[in-house]
């Protein structure tokens, strides 16, 4: 690893020619995982890496490299070729190193990095057994269990001097139903900053049993209908579309290069007035948090939306450049080989005053999506598109006939101002979000929503 | 980075620890890469990117479980951790399928280099003005295109070599440049986006005004487009989507999946499953593809094979392991996960014109999105996202958008009737993924009547 006169004279070769900025990024990560297919180990493994990235910025000009190779000459001659690549004019000062800072997001009793691989293998047998016990159409289960304790430490020329860990945990469990040639799943995926004592508060047996009776619903459910209609989103992971149709769109990334159709539109109504949304890096043991970015940003609770109305942007350091603002402490990276650039945490719509129960006996018609899949946007026209892993329709109030297949298309810009109904039982879910600075740990929120009207994209014909 | 004789002597030295580890079998494997990329905006470079990284990664068997790990740290230390990791990975592991480290006895020494001197031509300055020059004419190209979000030339080359307790000695290595720029147009308040890419490498091959006339018309196409009315329509699936369309289902073909129970293809090799106008074929040398692959990451030799042939499909993709298990060999397809080398959907006879005069009246489709969230692969259940165009009368006639399309996968290649001659490629598996565009009857669509 490198020392800190190193590290010092990395800055000093950075910033010897036009750089106003530069930055040592030094990432070490260690993880193990687990794969369990039907009650059996076929995949074991852990690893080791680390690696540095050098940042050099001149007004929003960057220079990025990095090396997985500690070499301390190797590292200054890379970053002295950076300097020679970066176009700016002026050179920056370079300040005294703040003495070092650590923090940690992560909330442990039991450290997950000490427990056995065979404790895992016991936790994730327990589902795996229970789901192919639970009924014959259930065919298959596949299970896995990931830990990872990544320290990074971040060293610039604003004599930041900031130093993290934090430890990461994630199981999944995917039951198969299969009848005849279709095979439906059903599945559930928590992750967490917390010890390892959220494994063993969890309830894996009651969690396989809503798995299972997902995919043996989904199994013998027709295929959902077309065309536009009211929609109820369930809560938890159903913030996806959230994240996809808006969050995206706020994130200094697209708003510093006025791609966003978001520009310039703090102050103004973006969605229905009982909309309140956050994106809350702050959150103790939640699976998005953390303390520090991988710049130079303290996380923070950041209002986005409130009553309808656009709050704030999500905005990293290159991005508070571009926008002459202040960073919100939300410059992520997957890891040393990416740039960091604005990316979400936990963010989600903030519970309302609606009974779920309500949001569904008010609706006469429509689809409502208990399980949301993933999706993707285009955060310039606001263009989305998810999935739905399991779906039902609503006739006269109640939920009927599970559906599959569907999936919601629609435009951000528009999808926010057509919520009218928002519950009160907000839920997190973990998830992963893949974006230019790679795929990152985030959760995903949201109460109960209806969303009035949006164009669903079944196989069957809808009804009017 | 470290020379030859280093990483040389590195690798049989890890070989010699692991047998004393108690190691059945090993393999011992170094690379590295180096890559950079140049990115502009509005007029300038905005982001350099510059990288080398080198690594070790060891797989070992043991009671006949295998186990592998990486590290980019080289102590006697770090070594000594990574192999006691992966021991102790393979004390946990009861996978009752047997895997191999591999070497034909025939064939020890497996050597592919395919760099270039052309790679030396990959500098910042010539990335830079081919970069500033591209956004310059893209801008130009059209007054409604408002801005180039995104530019970037990127190039990298790759190394590994390779040895193992069976005696193996392999080493490839290759060179890889790339062009990819995205723009935003804007037109009577409508705002529209779209991306090009160009692969090759050589950077001299590349033609700038050629990419700007296929952008300008790809982006300005796009307006005026409408949503349909729901229903049930004829598609052509434009090559590109076709190429999309097929990778998002291309797991099914793996014989792990199939073995697992986790593809609706096992058991079906040797029967029909698709319209007899489709062809898939593994082509590992194909003279068109960028990069040969001799044999794949097992040292297995490649082969050239259909996997669908006149809609019969013919074999899935084998590795040692699944191989074993159904008791045949190898087909060359170990390529970490399962997958292939290069592959194409073999062309028909008709120019895309001529698709459209047979479909007469229908839908072209060009782009699908979000494909990794609307499909189930398993099922081959699929409601995606896309845009395209109308045909009419045979031609192609205005945008379309705001729609998706529905059906199953498995159903779809049966509806196939038609396969053009325009082929398309892209980077896909371990080389690359040919295809034209096909007619597909009767496919679901979902949007909303425009009056």
């Amino acid at each position: 690893m490198l020392n800190d006169s190193n590290i010092a004279r990395i800055i000093d070769a950075a910033m010897s020619k036009t750089a106003d900025f530069a930055e040592v990024f030094i990432e070490e990560s260690r993880s193990s995982s687990v794969s369990m297919l039907n009650g059996r180990v076929i995949k074991a493994g852990s690893g080791v890496a680390s690696g540095v990235g050098i940042r050099l910025m001149a007004g929003t000009n960057v220079v990025y490299v990095y090396s997985n190779d500690f070499d301390a000459d190797g590292l200054i001659k890379l970053a002295g070729e950076a300097a020679d690549a970066l176009k700016g004019n002026s050179r920056g000062e370079i300040k005294e190193l703040e003495s070092r800072c650590f923090r940690t997001a992560s909330d442990i009793n039991i450290d997950p990095m000490t427990v056995r691989k065979t404790d895992n293998v016991a936790f994730l047998k327990q589902a795996s057994d229970h789901a192919l016990s639970f009924d014959p159409l259930i065919t298959q289960a596949a299970a896995s269990f990931t830990n990872n304790m990544r320290t990074i430490r971040v060293v610039n020329s604003e004599g930041i001097n900031r130093e993290s860990s934090d430890t990461r945990m994630r199981f999944s469990v995917e039951v198969i139903a299969t009848k005849g040639n279709e095979k439906q799943t059903g599945r559930i995926a928590p992750g967490t900053l917390r010890g390892y004592e959220f494994v063993n508060e969890y309830p894996i047996i009651e969690k396989t049993t809503q798995c299972c009776e997902t995919a043996l619903r989904m199994i013998n459910a027709g295929y959902a209908p077309s065309g536009k209609m009211p929609v109820v989103l369930g809560n938890g992971f159903g913030g996806v579309i959230f994240h996809e149709a808006c969050g995206h769109s706020l994130e200094a990334t697209a708003v510093g290069i006025k791609s966003s159709c978001f520009t310039d539109m703090l102050g103004k109504k973006i969605a229905s007035d009982k909309v309140t949304a956050y994106d809350n890096a702050k959150i103790k043991g939640e699976w998005g948090s953390y303390e520090i970015d991988d710049e130079d940003g303290i996380s923070s609770n950041l209002l986005l939306i409130e009553n309808g109305i656009l709050k704030n942007y999500m905005v990293d350091k290159l991005g508070s450049r571009r926008m002459n603002c202040e960073s919100t402490g939300c410059g992520r990276r997957q890891d040393y080989s990416y740039a960091p650039t604005s990316r979400m945490s936990n963010t989600y719509i903030d519970k309302g005053e609606d009974d779920p129960k309500d949001i569904i006996s008010d609706t006469e018609y429509g689809l409502y999506c208990s399980q949301m899949g993933g999706g993707s946007v285009d955060t310039t026209t606001g263009e989305f598109n998810f999935a739905v892993n399991e779906g039902y329709m609503i006739r006269n109030g109640k939920i009927c006939e599970p559906v599959r297949g569907a999936t919601l298309i629609g435009k951000g810009s528009e999808v926010l101002l057509n919520i009218d109904r928002v519950g009160n039982d907000l839920e997190l879910s973990a998830g992963m979000c893949g974006s230019i600075s790679g795929g990152i740990p985030v959760t995903v929120g949201q109460p109960t929503i209806r969303l009035s009207s949006i164009l669903v994209g079944g196989r069957e014909e809808g009804e009017v | 980075m470290m020379d030859k004789a280093t990483y040389e002597s590195l690798l049989s030295g890890i070989l010699l620890k692991a047998e004393k580890l108690g190691f059945d079998e090993s393999q011992a494997s170094y690379f590295s890469g180096i890559s950079m990329e140049v990115s502009v905006l509005n007029g300038e470079v905005n982001s350099f990117e510059r990288s080398s990284e080198q690594g070790i990664r060891f797989k070992g068997k043991k009671n006949g479980q295998m186990a592998s790990s990486v590290t980019n740290v080289y102590t006697d230390e770090a070594i000594d951790y990574m192999l006691n990791n992966v021991s102790e990975s393979c004390d946990i592991l009861d996978d009752e399928d047997e895997d191999f480290i591999y070497c034909d006895p025939d064939n020890k020494e497996l050597y592919c280099s395919q760099i270039t001197n052309a790679f030396d031509k990959n500098t910042y300055s010539r990335f830079e003005s081919i970069a500033l020059k591209l956004e310059k004419d893209i801008l130009a190209s059209d007054p409604a295109i408002k801005a180039v979000d995104y530019l970037s030339i990127s190039c990298d080359r790759a190394m590994n070599r390779k040895i193992n307790s069976k005696g193996l000695q392999a080493y490839t290595d290759s060179d890889f440049v790339s062009v990819y720029a995205g723009a935003r147009a804007e037109k009577d308040g409508q705002v529209k986006t779209s991306g090009y890419y160009w692969y090759g490498n050589d950077i001299d091959k590349f033609d700038s005004d050629d990419f700007v006339k296929v952008f300008k018309k790809r982006i300005m196409d796009k307006f005026g487009g409408t949503s349909v009315a729901s229903g049930k329509y004829d598609i052509i699936l434009g090559n590109e989507a076709v190429v999309a369309f097929f990778s998002t289902f291309m797991s099914n073909f793996s014989s792990y999946s199939m073995q697992k129970g986790l593809s609706l293809l096992a058991g079906k090799e040797g029967e029909v499953i698709a319209s007899d106008t489709l062809n898939i074929k593994e082509i590992p040398l194909y003279e068109k593809a960028l990069k040969k692959v001799p044999f794949d990451s097992e040292g297995v030799a490649t082969t050239e094979k259909y996997i669908i042939e006149k809609g019969k499909f013919n074999t899935a993709f084998y590795n040692l392991k699944t191989a074993n298990k159904a008791g045949i060999k190898s087909t060359g397809n170990g390529f970490g996960s399962m997958s292939f080398s290069n592959l194409m959907i073999e062309p028909g006879e008709k120019s895309f014109d001529e698709l459209c005069m047979t479909i007469g009246n229908g839908l072209y489709i060009t782009d699908l999105a979000g494909l990794h969230a609307g499909v189930n692969t398993i099922s081959g259940d699929y409601s995606i996202f896309c845009e395209g165009f109308k045909i009419r009368d045979g031609k192609v006639a205005g945008a379309v958008e705001q729609i998706t399309i529905s059906d199953n996968f498995y159903d779809s290649i049966k509806k196939i009737s038609d396969v053009g001659n325009d082929m398309y490629s892209e980077p896909g598996g371990a080389g690359e993924f040919f295809a034209p565009s096909m007619i597909i009857k009767d496919i679901k669509v979902a949007g909303e009547a425009v009056e």
